[in-house]
């Protein structure tokens, strides 16, 4: 479904990403883990179309999609979880919504909204109240709702437990396996990768923006060099 | 009743600064660019209003073509100075938009003549009622409607239409809007046109009001603007709406107690001086 080919990006001259590619097929989930200033966010950022591209490519179900603008990459399915999660901090929970199911027509607004507010209660419960003065769990499902608005297929989640109390990250897991279960192919950026590997099939670490090693969950959690590369970056 | 006509007064006035102060809350709040020359598409609103009325003999007609140029000035505006200068830090848009309205001043100047132009038939400002004991001519009736409405239809345009809560969610993170498909470009060209739709109707009204309009109608309103979105705390629209009315209703009382000793365009900066020391978060408190 997605393909990263030799992907490097940045924002403008500054190259954060450098030759990274991978494979995600449809209705798999990758882990995407890494030391702080690796490149997780950026690649999630080109993934949607938010970075400047330095080379390679970017498909989406065989379609290059490398410099197609934002707007055009919603249309297909690629939807966004962001990192501090980037709520629009003014307008209520239904009107973050709203903006969600933008390009969708008001009936698919509709069921889509039942559907957030059915696997989230919480946000049901706090329709009028403004994003910006809800707990940071709240805000993750208001995050997660609004992506899910878009009805995607590809499902970009950057950092999702964290500043969470661990009642919050369960919370946050369980709604995202059970939208794996739905057939959405997912790409999470996690701190916590105990709870990453356990969630995704496919795992990809990177170090000061390349990749440092690519397999299934299981070959990561047997590898003990693994672990190594996180400690040695932190101490670079 | 003479306190009640003063604070209708305030209020009418009050509500005109509204409409000319919302276009560049809009523009600052979507672009961080103080939009100075939007004084100039005032201006501009008044002076069409004058010319189609007096080529046409109808003066709604002249509102409504008002209206509508300025709109795609303002529009144009955008297009042409702020875009390029987008990529520079906000001061270089800013400095250019002081330019451009300085040079719409020379050209209404060149174009009208210096010494202004009056409506030739235009009996609304005379016509005066008197409602439970309030006198008030049928241009101030108008104000009062028509800001009204215009007000009541941002409003509900903003909260309750799904273009408007997007031009909402732009203004408060614009990267993370485009990822929702929503188009930043083109709610920037709504910003510009609804914001100029309105500064051109506030500038009609005045023209009306005054049965007149000269090159430098824009300069002393770009100030009086600029002192109420500051109040308002910058970028708030409901901020802008409150430090609209209590700059009008300042004026209306101050003239009257303090006017031997100040003019009242001076009373404006008085009043925002004041509450800059004691409230330099603006009016209603601090802006997200
Ligand atoms: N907006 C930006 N402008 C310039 N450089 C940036 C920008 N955002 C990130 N970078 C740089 O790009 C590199 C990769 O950052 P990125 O945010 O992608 O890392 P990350 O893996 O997500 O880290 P973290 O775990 O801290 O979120 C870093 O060196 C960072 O300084
Ligand atoms: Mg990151």
């Amino acid at each position: 479904m997605l393909r990263l080919e030799n992907l490097s990006c940045g924002y403008g001259p500054v190259v954060a990403v450098e030759d990274v590619s991978f494979d995600l097929p449809e209705r798999s989930s990758l882990a995407l883990l890494g030391p702080n200033g690796a490149g997780k966010t950026s690649t999630i950022m080109a993934i949607m179309g938010h970075t400047t591209i330095h080379g390679g490519r970017i498909l989406f179900n065989d379609q290059d999609i490398t410099r197609l603008p934002p707007v055009k990459r919603v249309d297909l399915g690629i939807a966004l979880v962001p990192e501090g999660r980037r709520l629009f901090t003014d307008l209520t929970v239904e009107e973050n919504l709203t903006v969600g199911g933008y390009r969708l027509s008001v009936q698919r607004d509709k069921i889509n909204r039942q559907r957030v507010y059915d696997l989230f209660p919480r946000l049901s419960d706090r329709r009028k109240q403004t994003a910006g003065s809800m707990s940071g769990g709240e805000q993750q499902m208001l995050a997660m709702g609004r992506a899910l608005m878009t009805e995607p297929k590809l499902l970009l989640i950057d950092e999702l437990s964290l500043g969470l109390m661990p009642k919050m990250v369960d919370l946050c897991f369980d709604a995202l396996a059970a939208l794996k279960q739905d057939g959405v192919t997912i790409l999470l950026v996690e701190q916590n990768t105990t709870r990453a590997l356990d969630f995704a099939e496919n795992v990809c670490v990177m170090t000061s923006g390349s990749l440092a090693f690519s397999g299934t969950s299981k070959q990561a959690k047997a590898d003990e060099n693994l672990f190594d590369v996180f400690i040695s970056a932190a101490h670079e | 009743m003479y306190y009640v006509d003063l604070f209708l007064n305030g209020l009418i006035f009050g509500s005109m600064y509204a409409l000319m102060a919302i276009g560049l809350t809009l523009v600052y709040g979507l672009l961080r660019i103080l939009h100075i020359s939007h004084a100039a598409v005032y201006a501009l609103g008044a002076f069409i209003t004058v010319i189609v009325a007096n080529a046409t003999g109808s003066i709604a007609l002249g509102m409504l073509v008002a209206v509508v140029v300025s709109a795609i000035f303002g529009m144009g505006v955008y297009r042409v100075l702020y875009q390029p200068m987008l990529r520079y830090p906000p001061y270089v848009a800013m400095i250019a938009s002081i330019g451009l309205l300085i040079f719409m001043e020379d050209a209404f100047r060149i174009i009208f003549g210096e010494q202004g132009l009056t409506f030739t038939r235009n009996p609304y400002p005379t016509q005066i009622h008197n409602l439970f004991g309030i006198t008030i001519n049928t241009v101030q009736i108008a104000m009062i409607v028509l800001s009204t409405i215009c007000l009541v239809a941002l409003a509900l345009f903003t909260t309750r239409t799904r273009m408007g809560i997007a031009w909402r969610a732009t203004v408060s993170n614009p990267t993370i809007a485009t990822s929702f498909g929503v188009d930043a470009i083109k709610v920037r060209y709504l910003n510009f046109m609804i914001g100029s739709a309105l500064a051109a109707l506030a500038g009609g009204l005045i023209a009306l009001l005054n049965n007149f309009v000269e090159p430098t109608m824009g300069f002393v309103v770009s100030y009086k603007a600029l002192a109420i979105i500051v109040l308002g705390g910058l970028g708030s629209m409901r901020g802008t709406l409150i430090a609209a009315l209590a700059l009008g209703l300042v004026e209306s009382f101050g003239t009257i107690w303090v006017g031997s000793y100040l003019d009242r365009d001076a009373l404006a900066f008085l009043f925002l001086i004041i509450v800059l020391m004691v409230r330099p978060q603006g009016l209603t408190g601090a802006h997200a």
